[in-house]
Parts: structure tokens; sequence; C-alpha cells
């Protein structure tokens, strides 16, 4: 495993995440909390792709980390759980290949398009990756959430 | 819109659909949007009440306990300002039920809506219904932490319905903010580290965070004069990614494409993407529906403004 990938990755992330945190308004107390929880995020994926895995199963694993750790941390760091799932997870959201994916249909529309079939198949391939990845972002966030809410109902 | 709402409470009203809709635009929907039942009474239902002319209706008009009345709207009111700080619809759902239970409510019920909120609760034989509007859909962390932190100490009935609507006033006026200065360094910083994280080299780092801070800045200024959310990111979307894409251009950088695309981040709606997956999921498909729906025309307009803005700077070439 390339482990300064990894540290590069979890930096920026940390960053990333602590940059969006003052955009949402946290306040500076709770920042270094949303810098480890997109630092977390991104340290998983990470890993996940260094074993080969693909980035939708690694942004699942990230997602499903970070939404576990904020369940079992909360009653100790009575801080809502808004701000460490959203927040963490923040630096995997696919805004660029969204932005590639709109790009590339947009080029489509154009008089002159050059390589159509390429073009149409980007754009495709980055607009699945974006669905694909911001589902399993989703979908890791909440099933800490469903499960612990079942274990309280019984 | 109205007859679905009219549908959603299946009792019959003792006012007529068109009466308690027609105060939606005039702002005085909390105060006139009621729909007040008896079950001891339910005949009364069936008679239509003469129309009023005033569109303020206290709660004696309907008959409804005082109390009723202040222990919905504080729990609307609350449910409110969550929705408008980019609140997942669970933790709307688990304050309201905290605040209205604590103040007294025997059973709550809530509809979550993107731009309306209803609520009816009970208490003693008596049910009330309340609606509001709910307004521009933002992001504010720490005014949902405090709301958590009120209705913890409302549940713990350690604070009446006037004292929750104070500190609800109080909540809405002084919750802190950053500076726009702060919060634009802040944004060109996560950027540039975004840019990193796409491979963006050093050359174009710097402009990015020209660019994001600058876009931010602009984007804030914008907002506060009321300008329409969806033209303000096609605006910032452009000018940011031109002065990213020139930047990283001018500097050397190899990388200029990925420079633009990451000036251009602070844009993309990372929370509402994250709350209408959450939603869905967890039983509100209507409201994770139309915030998909808003995030989806949001990176149109946030594509559009990054594809003028690349023809512009291919043409300048």
């Amino acid at each position: 495993m390339n482990v300064a990938s990894v540290l590069y990755q979890t930096t920026y992330g940390a960053i990333a995440a602590a940059g969006f945190g003052v955009l949402f308004n946290v306040g500076f107390r709770v920042l270094p909390w949303c810098a480890v929880s997109g630092a977390g995020a991104l340290a998983v994926r990470s890993c996940c792709l260094e074993w080969g895995w693909n980035l939708e199963g690694a942004s699942f694993a990230a997602a499903l980390t970070v939404g576990a750790a904020v369940q079992l941390l909360r009653r100790y760091l009575d801080i809502s759980d808004d701000v460490f799932e959203a927040i963490g997870c923040i630096p995997m959201v696919p805004g660029s290949f969204a932005a590639k994916a709109i790009i590339g249909l947009f080029a489509l529309t154009t008089s002159a398009v050059v390589n159509e079939t390429e073009t149409l198949v980007t754009g495709a391939q980055y607009t699945l990756r974006v669905m694909f990845t911001t589902g399993a972002i989703g979908t890791g966030l909440v099933i800490p959430t469903l499960l612990l809410r079942m274990r309280a109902a019984r | 819109m109205k007859k679905s709402l009219c549908e959603w409470d299946q009792r019959p009203h003792p006012r007529p659909c068109s009466q308690i809709f027609s105060a939606i635009g005039t702002g005085q929907i909390q105060e006139s949007g009621t729909i007040a039942t008896r079950r001891s009474s339910m005949e009364e239902h069936f008679t239509p009440e003469p129309v009023q002319t005033s569109p303020k209706c206290t709660s004696e008009d309907r008959g409804s306990p005082p109390a009723l009345e202040a222990l919905a709207m504080v729990s609307l009111d609350a449910g409110r300002m969550l929705m408008e700080a980019g609140a997942s619809a669970r933790s709307v759902q688990g304050i309201v039920e905290m605040v209205a239970r604590g103040l007294g409510a025997e059973r709550v019920d809530l509809r979550i809506g993107y731009a309306s909120m209803a609520i009816t609760v009970r208490a003693d034989e008596t049910g009330l219904t309340r609606m509001c509007r709910v307004g521009d859909l933002g992001v504010n962390q720490r005014l949902i932490q405090q709301l958590w932190d009120l209705g913890g100490r409302v549940a713990r009935h350690q604070l009446t319905a006037e004292q929750s609507r104070a500190e609800l006033s109080r909540l809405a006026s002084e919750t802190p903010r950053h500076s726009r200065w702060v919060v634009a360094l802040a944004v060109g910083m996560a950027c540039a580290a975004f840019g990193r994280l796409l491979g963006v080299d050093w050359y174009g780092s710097g402009p990015v965070f020209l660019a994001a801070t600058a876009g931010q800045f602009v984007r804030h200024e914008l907002l506060r004069s009321h300008v329409n959310i969806f033209l303000c990111t096609a605006v910032v979307s452009f000018m940011s990614s031109v002065i990213g894409g020139l930047g990283a251009r001018w500097a050397g950088s190899e990388t200029f494409t990925n420079a633009m695309i990451a000036s251009i981040l602070l844009l993309v709606p990372g929370v509402p993407a994250v709350n209408a997956q959450s939603d869905i999921l967890e039983g509100h498909p209507t409201l994770g529906s139309a915030r998909a729906v808003t995030i989806a025309m949001t990176l149109i307009f946030i594509a559009a403004g990054l594809w003028v803005g690349k023809i512009s700077l291919d043409q300048w070439r």
C-alpha cells in the first residue's frame, strides 16, 4: 500500500472538510472534528482504492465508517450528527465528475461534434459514476443510523 | 398542492381549503392556515362556518385551547428553522417531536415538504393543525446545533411555550456567523485542497485559491441582493472558472482544465445531496426527490457557467 498517497489524500481531505465547515457555519470549537471526519473518510477511501476497490465501493466503505463513527461518538461529543456526517463526506462528493458529465452532454448539442460516440460514452460514464458514487455515500451514511434505530426500537 | 394538503388531513374541516390557502401569498399562513377539530362534536364539522373577512384568526376562532395553539406554532417554527438551516428530515422530525411532546402534546404528526411544513398536535381529546411556508434552504450547522440543544431543554420541561418562542427568536437573530472574509478565505483554501486531490499542480493551486475566494465573495454579495440562486450559481461558476483557468495558464500550469473545475467546486450542493439520499432512504421520498431535482438544476447551472467559461478561454487562446 502506498502510505504517502494515503497521507496526501488524508491531509487534503481534512483541509477541504474544514474549509467547507466554515462555509456551513460550524463553530471554531467543532471545526477540528470536521477535519478529522473528512480526513477519516478520505483515509478509508484511499486505502480501499489502494486495495483495488472501485471508486463507488471505496466511497461506500468510507461513508459507512464515518456514519458508524459519528453514531458511536455522538453521545460523548454532544454534537448533532448532521455536522460530521455531511461535512465528513463532502470531500468525496463527485462534483468534478458531475461537471465533466454535463459538459460532455452539452458538447454533444453543438453543431460541430468531434468523436460523437466517444463524447457520448464518456459523458454517460461520468453520469453513471456520479449517480452510483452519490448513492453509495448516502446509503453508507444512513445504514448505521437505521441499524441503531432498529436496536433502540427493540 | 392545495388539493393534496387538504386531502392529507382526512378529517372534514370547518373551513374550506380555498380560505385556508388564501393566506399563503399574504404571509399570514401561520395565523390563518388553520384546521381545528374536536372529536367530541364531529357533526359540527359538516356545517360550514360563515367566512371570516379578517385574515388573522386566533385560536379562539376555532375553539381550540390557546396552549395547543402556542405548542403547535413553537414546534412548527423550530422545524422551519431547521429546514432552512439544512437539517435532514430525520433531524427535523426528531427535534419537532421533542419540542411538541416537551410542551405537552400527546401525539405529533408532521408533514415535511420542500417549501412548506404542516403539523398536527393532539392533547386532551383536542387536535390542531398548522402549516407554514419554508423559506430558502441554506446550511447553518451552528443553528442546527443550538436547535438540538433547545429541543433537549424543552423535552426536559425546562422551558414553557412562551420561553421557547423567545429562545427561537433569539437564536434566529443572534446565532453567530463567520465573517464573509473568513468564509471566502476558507472556501478558497478548501477548493485549492480539492484541486490537489483532483491532480492540479502547484502552479494551478494559487489561482484556484484566488478564484474560489473571489467566487465565494461574489456569491455572498449576490445572494444578499436577492439575486435568483440559480442565476447566481451560473454567474459565479463562469467567473471562478475564468479566473482559475486564466490564472493557471498564466502561471504555467499544465492542469488548467482541472484548475477551472476545482475553482467552481464551492458551488456543488454537497449537503443537500447527502440529505436527499438520506431523506429518501428514511421514508421521505417527496422531500428527497424535491431536493434531488434542485441539486440537478444547480449542477446544470454550474456546468453552463463552466462551459461558457471554457469556450471563452478557448477563444482567447
